[in-house]
């Protein structure tokens, strides 16, 4: 079985910066499993995932999505692969209008019926236990209450592939270990989930396997029980 | 949005714009007219159109207002059809190239000298302005006085060059000689700050006179055909088709039936004809024209 | 007298307002295709920056060059009409609403388009987004080049000429009053100028709001 997210020999540097912030990395993402990513600050890991998100053209190196080369497909077939797989942002954005619209704007994106949309979108805010945000617009939200939203709109979207960047940073004890669980919950129907994190705790307790970024170089490799010493 | 859809858009907005801009005002007849400043300042030449469109409604009247200079020069560019100006020897050389024609005077006044009170340079009552001129150089040089210039090529400008040059001196580059490169109103203001004489139509200075504008300014010379202000029409010949038409029953319109209309402009405010009518006077008007065109 | 200020208040406001809503309409379209392409941008955004202060008669000349009846496009016969005002007043705002536009879709684009990028947008929900998000800062820059064209003279002067009842607009007129002495009326239709900027201004802002709720 193809892996999939597959990056292979990728390198990446911002334009203009004059330094790589990814140097040779080679990575296998799979459906169903749950990778930690940790690192430093700087080391590379939001730029590792937005490539795995296609949302930056690596500098060098390939990306497949499912066995196809992301960036030498064009028109449907790329939005088809992009759509699989759908990165969360480490500072999160909202949309204009209510918290509610925006944990459905990912389905509406996709061409969902409105009140579809709307009504699958209360049901994921409900399972968190956040369904008093729904009517709330996207000025009255607290950090932690954004990153929710922000959250909770790519797991509605129902993507293959979840790519997490710091999902735990405003989220307060409660909040992470329903998020845990969340997260389990979507590995349990088949959900392949990336987590960038600072949070040790998070990652020892959820992954499958963790990757640990230097410097834009992949440093090591394996279950959080070895890789992750205190 | 794909970019081409937006260019294709963009390009929409913009060309219907600039079509139904196109459409406004098609059925009148647009006479381009360059005229001077201080002319047109006084208010005369849109009075005198107002009574021209009673009988001729479908016509506008585009009075330009710039220098005498830059008047002439935009007429031979073929951005006008007829000019309204003061500076005889500037109408020679446009005419002389064939860039106006059929001239015609239409009215005259005097420009005057005037100059603060204490009269430094001693010149106030003087009857001949050449003299005038003189002993201002000389205060001028002694440290004693000021002068301000147009300095922007306009009629008025061209008139002061004149003088200078009848009394033989070139001020230009002197201390005391300030080139303000702007209006009339402008330079009066500047005159008045100074302390400094000047040479100012009678029209421009009645009005600033009158509103308290330039306390400091009196009357120092005035009158005699030295300081002989006359005002000429001219056609263009490259214009043609209706303009053409109604530039040239505009001229006859001014230089005729409009006569006392002229003589009588703004004498209630004034106290004093702000223009005379050239009619009757013509044959000395056409010969002083001769002799401040040089020759 | 205030009739006529009326009218040419009238005039100076359809003129520019048209001269406006031309710039805008190719300004944004190059603000989003500079946007979206870094290398030309590089080399085009500070050339634009630098023209955003070109003087008004510079402008006006150029215009007046190229419309003049024995200049390239002296057979248009635009020279002295409000035409000539608009597509001088388009053309001399254009680096700006250009500039800043630039400024408020990069940023925009850079948090929305790559938003809905990420959530499976195709690059036509991603731009509408971008331009839903940034309709603020693009109304920002629109009122920005509709000021600089309402009190522009140069361009007015030069290409309009100033013609009483058809190509008379507020600046020139002021020009033309302070020339005549009478200050008192200049002042108040300076006064005028500035009320109906600040009224243009409020009333976009008041849509903004509408447009929130
Ligand atoms: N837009 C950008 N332009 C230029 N350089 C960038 C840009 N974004 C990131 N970098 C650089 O790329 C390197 C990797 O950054 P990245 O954001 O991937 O780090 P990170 O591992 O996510 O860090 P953190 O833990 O702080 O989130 C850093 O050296 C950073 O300075
Ligand atoms: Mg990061």
């Amino acid at each position: 079985m193809s892996a999939a997210i597959e990056l292979r020999g990728v390198w990446h540097m911002y334009p203009g910066s004059g330094r790589w912030a990814l140097r040779d990395v080679s990575l296998e993402v799979a459906e169903g499993r749950i990778l930690a990513v940790v690192g430093p600050n700087g080391s590379g890991k939001t730029t590792l995932l937005k490539i795995a998100g296609t949302l930056y053209r690596p500098t060098r190196g390939t990306l497949r999505l499912w066995g196809s080369d992301f960036w030498a497909v064009d028109g449907d077939e790329r939005l088809r692969l992009r759509r699989l797989v759908v990165y969360v942002h480490e500072k999160p954005v909202l949309v204009r209008g209510t918290a509610l619209h925006n944990v459905a704007y990912g389905l509406l994106l996709r061409g969902a019926p409105p009140e579809e949309a709307l009504s699958r979108a209360r049901r994921v805010l409900e399972r968190m236990g956040a369904g008093e945000l729904a009517g709330r617009e996207r000025g009255q939200l607290s950090a932690g209450e954004a990153q929710l939203i922000s959250i909770l709109r790519a797991v509605a979207a129902e993507p293959r592939v979840l790519l997490l960047d710091e999902p735990t940073a405003h989220l307060d004890l409660e909040k992470r270990r329903r998020l845990a669980s969340l997260i389990r919950e979507l590995r349990g129907r088949g959900m392949g989930v990336v987590v960038a994190t600072h949070d040790y705790l998070l990652a020892r307790s959820i992954a499958d396997e963790v990757v640990v970024v230097e410097e834009g170089r992949l440093k090591a490799r394996g279950p959080p029980g070895e890789v992750l010493e205190v | 949005m794909k970019p081409r859809l937006l260019v294709v858009l963009a390009v929409i907005v913009a060309a219907a714009v600039l079509v139904s801009l196109t459409q406004l005002g098609a059925q009148t007849v647009r006479v381009r007219v360059t005229t001077t400043t201080s002319l047109y300042a006084t208010g005369l030449l849109d009075y005198l159109e107002d009574q021209f469109r009673k009988q001729h409604p479908n016509v506008e009247i585009d009075f330009i207002a710039v220098g005498s200079g830059e008047a002439l020069r935009r007429a031979e560019m073929g951005d006008a059809c007829m000019v309204f100006v003061h500076a005889p020897s500037l109408e020679k050389q446009y005419m002389a190239r064939g860039a106006i024609a059929e001239g015609r005077i239409f009215a005259y006044n005097y420009f005057i000298i005037a100059g603060p009170p204490s009269d430094p340079a001693r010149i106030k009552g003087e009857d001949d302005p050449v003299d005038a001129f003189e002993k201002i150089y000389e205060a001028g040089e002694e440290g004693r006085a000021l002068f301000v210039s147009r300095g922007d090529n306009s009629g008025t400008h061209v008139k002061e060059l004149s003088l200078w040059e009848a009394a033989g001196l070139d001020p230009r580059g002197r201390p005391w000689y300030l080139e303000t490169g702007s209006g009339m109103g402008n330079t009066l203001l500047v005159a008045n700050e100074r302390g400094a004489y000047v040479l100012t139509d009678i029209g421009t200075y009645l009005k600033f006179r009158k509103d308290g504008k330039i306390p400091n300014l009196d009357v120092m010379v005035q009158g005699g055909d030295e300081l002989l202000n006359i005002y000429s029409v001219y056609l263009v010949p490259t214009c043609s088709g209706e303009e053409a038409k109604y530039a040239r029953m505009f001229a006859d319109f001014v230089a005729g039936e409009a006569q006392s209309l002229i003589g009588s402009y703004k004498v209630d405010v004034y106290g004093q004809p702000l223009f005379y009518p050239a009619q009757g006077k013509l044959d000395w008007l056409a010969e002083k024209w001769q002799e401040l065109a040089g020759g | 007298m205030a009739g006529e200020a009326l009218e040419i208040a009238a005039r100076s406001l359809a003129i520019s307002g048209t001269a406006t809503l031309l710039s805008s309409a190719w300004s944004v379209v190059l603000a989003y295709l500079l946007a979206r392409s870094p290398r030309a941008s590089r080399l085009l955004v500070p050339f634009l920056e630098a023209l955003v202060g070109i003087p008004t008669v510079l402008v006006g000349l150029l215009l007046y060059l190229l419309l003049s009846s024995q200049g390239p496009l002296g057979m248009l016969r635009l020279l002295y009409t409000p035409r000539a005002i608009v597509v001088g007043q388009a053309i001399l705002i254009t680096p700006l609403i250009t500039s800043v536009a630039y400024r408020v879709l990069t940023h925009s684009w850079s948090m929305y388009g790559e938003l809905a990028l990420a959530l499976g947008a195709a690059e036509r929900q991603a731009a509408r987004l971008v331009f839903s998000e940034s309709l603020p800062g693009l109304a920002a820059a629109v009122v920005m080049g509709f000021s600089r064209a309402f009190g522009e003279l140069g361009v007015a002067l030069m290409v309009g000429g100033n013609i009483r009842g058809y190509t008379r607009v507020i600046t020139t007129a002021i020009a033309l009053e302070v020339s005549r002495g009478e200050f008192g009326l200049a002042l108040s239709l300076g006064a005028m100028l500035v009320a109906i900027l600040v009224l243009v201004s409020l009333t976009l802002r008041f849509l903004g709001r509408l447009r929130e709720q």
